[in-house]
């Protein structure tokens, strides 16, 4: 039996691109601390959720369309999602699936979405898709780490009293006219970034897996984790990092 | 004829001679592009089009193959056709093709007026030339740097369908596409029945939500990469049992396959053409009354200049080119399932590259987590290559976490050809896989060319 489940978020209704390989990545991890990781899709249809039963909750982007439904879903388990999240324990959100969690979305059709107002923030849907890299610097649980990935904005988030998750060093982030970029909340993550975010930067995997055995009770095996060879992850950045600063970019709220 | 368009005209027309005798790469778009800027509906002032008669070919994947195919289909029958065959398809693209098919009063004389659409833009196209036929291939995730997430897509299709659509032609087996039958005021299906290649993917893949009610599409399998027999458990949506065209007995092997029980050969014996040959029987069938019989005739000698495989023998090794659309699991898919299938010894060079069709480019490869290697991977693979600057470490991360022992990959962070085709040479096998889009290609098929490769 599982002694580490990971909670996949209507995988089938959020998804975009690539987000399968964060589940990848946590469920490495887990493995590399010495746990025996699960993963459960929990859909529109799965019966009995509770958040208390898992150490990592993902939520993938998804299509504003959907959002409805799936709050509607979410509606018997929300105040349960909201205590974990509250109790410090670690839930991904990632892309236009942020907007669910703010307290409303402004569709570009005019139309105004009440959210689950998990985040004091506000989601403002876009009329055109702008898709860039994006490389910033966060920390996570006391850790200073520099992320990248790419980000497929089709919204703006617009932050009330909510701490940023980071700050760009390069890309759109929130609104691209400013360097936050995400939002977090304890230490649950709302990030821009998409795809495998998680495979590229394990170094916030690694920190997510301990925070999440340590609001567990689970003892995870530090020493494992902290030897891990990322020496293709550091390659990987570091040629994408030359990559933006040598590209033409219409950005004009930071440049590396 | 306005002034305004008169003038677009004769400036499109000299522009049009211009490139002729300058740089005829050029000519698929400027003339149009130019013209534009002097009447903006200038595609709608076109004398003698009859929009009965207008067929835009729209979606993800497929629109050049099918276009292609469709114009050889009906030239070989006696029919004359006005079309964009070289691939410019957006509203300036479409324009130009008129230009250069009018006289010089505007007039267009044609049986049938082929164009491919890009998705985006058919809202547009449609403004000012209302098909009244529209083909859809499929709509399927791709280029989300433009497009964002196919719902947004969707979305700007219904608005240009709203009104109703006279007739449509629809993938069966595609979800999202063939909900938008709903707008037609006729649709004609067409789809493959399961084939040898057809598949399934592990349980840690997603599918997509069902375009009715945002609940889970089951697939029963796939015949390619999201297309296959589907249902939604939750409000029955499902794919027909059988489409009005339906592609049947299907052999890779021979290269055939017959509709409605007439023998066809296959112009490329690939699954992902399956669905591109049932919708040119079912237009050229429905809307020129070509016979099943006399279509069968026209695959016999088609070729389609711009496919997806190229085979070269180079220092001894066959080299397969398979090309993928960036961005687009479904090529890429199909290129995999393709390895996969040829049992003997290999080698595979992966040129995933960043994006650069527009500022900014970016360097994204996250689509491949989209993809089942897992086939691939289990097979006779001697070694891994992942080539291009900026996303061959995350290539070969990918391919580690599907299991590949790290020291059978190595990367290369460059595109060099020399480099590149030394890796190769050094493989033990000669049986090679080169995977990457066309743009890398291109320099390495110089290349190749130069050090006296073979092509096929």
């Amino acid at each position: 039996m599982s002694n580490f489940k990971i909670a996949w978020m209507f995988p089938d209704t959020l998804f975009l691109h690539g987000e399968r390989g964060n589940l990848l990545a946590l469920e490495r991890f887990a493995r590399m601390a010495g746990f025996d990781p699960l993963t459960d899709k929990i859909d529109l249809d799965s019966k009995d959720f509770n958040p208390e039963d898992y150490q990592v909750i993902f939520f993938g982007p998804g299509e504003i369309s959907a959002f409805p439904l799936v709050m509607e879903t979410m509606d018997g388990y929300k105040d349960a999602l909201k205590a974990y999240v509250d109790a410090g324990r670690p839930m991904i959100v990632s892309g236009t699936s942020v907007g669910m969690f703010c307290k409303s979305i402004l569709r570009s059709s005019g139309e105004k979405m009440d959210c689950l107002g998990f985040i004091d923030a506000e989601y403002i849907e876009n009329e055109k898709v702008y898709g860039d890299d994006i490389f910033f610097n966060a920390k996570y649980r006391g850790k200073e780490m520099e992320i990248i990935g790419n980000q497929i904005q089709m919204g703006d988030l617009i932050l009330g009293s909510e701490k940023a998750f980071g700050q760009l060093r390069y890309g759109y982030g929130n609104t691209g006219k400013a360097l936050d970029e995400g939002a977090i909340k304890q230490n649950s993550i709302f990030t821009n970034t998409l795809g495998p975010m998680l495979i590229c930067n394990p170094w916030l995997t690694i920190e997510i897996i301990k925070q999440a055995a340590e609001t567990s009770g689970l003892k995870a095996d530090e020493s494992a984790l902290n030897s891990f060879d990322d020496s293709l992850e550091r390659a990987s950045l570091k040629t994408k990092v030359e990559f933006i600063k040598n590209k033409e970019t219409h950005l004009k709220n930071c440049s590396l | 004829m306005s002034a305004k368009f008169r003038l677009a005209l004769a400036a499109g027309k000299s522009i049009n001679t211009l490139v002729n005798i300058i740089d005829k790469s050029r000519g698929s778009n400027l003339s149009g592009e130019k013209a534009l800027l002097l009447d903006s509906k200038m595609l709608s002032h076109f004398k003698g089009v009859d929009p009965s008669k207008v067929l835009f070919i729209t979606g993800t994947n497929g629109k050049s193959t099918t276009n292609n195919l469709l114009n050889h289909i009906l030239k070989d029958n006696g029919f004359k056709v006005i079309s964009n065959l070289e691939g410019a398809n957006l509203l300036a693209g479409v324009t130009t093709s008129m230009i250069k098919a009018s006289n010089l009063s505007g007039r267009v004389d044609a049986d049938l007026y082929l164009f491919e659409t890009d998705e985006r833009f058919l809202p547009i196209i449609r403004e000012q030339l209302p098909a009244a036929n529209i083909l859809i291939t499929n709509l399927q995730k791709d280029q989300v740097q433009r497009n964002g997430d196919p719902d947004y897509i969707y979305r700007r299709l219904e608005k240009a369908f709203r009104d109703g659509v006279p007739r449509m032609f629809i993938n069966n087996d595609e979800p999202r596409s063939a909900s938008l039958a709903k707008y037609s005021e006729r649709s004609v299906s067409y789809g493959s029945e399961k084939h040898s290649q057809a598949f399934t993917k592990g349980d840690s893949y997603v599918t997509m939500p069902c375009p009715v009610c945002r609940h889970k599409i089951d697939f029963e399998y796939y015949n390619t990469d999201g297309i296959g027999s589907f249902k939604c458990a939750h409000c029955g949506y499902e794919s027909s049992k059988e489409a009005d065209y339906t592609v049947r007995d299907i052999d890779f092997e021979s290269g055939t396959f017959t509709v409605q029980g007439v023998k066809f050969s296959m112009p490329y014996n690939t699954p992902y053409m399956i669905y591109n040959y049932a919708a040119c029987v079912a237009v050229a069938h429905e809307m020129c009354g070509i016979s099943i019989e006399d279509c069968a005739k026209s695959f016999g000698n088609f070729k389609n200049v711009g496919g997806r495989i190229q085979v070269m023998r180079y220092k001894g090794k066959t080299i397969k080119y398979m090309r993928i659309k960036q961005e687009n699991p479904e090529t890429f898919q199909s290129s995999i399932n393709e390895m996969a299938n040829d049992p003997s010894r290999k080698m595979v060079a992966l040129g995933l590259a960043p994006l650069v069709d527009f500022v900014p480019h970016y360097a994204v490869s996250f689509y491949a987590y989209d993809c089942d290697f897992s086939k691939l991977v289990e097979g006779d693979v001697e070694k891994y290559f992942c080539f291009t600057d900026a996303v061959c470490y995350d290539t070969a991360n990918r391919l580690i976490y599907e299991g590949v022992d790290k020291d059978i990959i190595s990367i290369a962070d460059n595109e060099d050809p020399e480099q590149i085709f030394k890796e190769i040479e050094q493989a033990e096998t000669d049986n090679v896989y080169l995977i990457t889009w066309l743009h890398t290609y291109e320099n390495m098929e110089k290349y190749l060319k130069k050090e006296g490769a073979e092509f096929e």
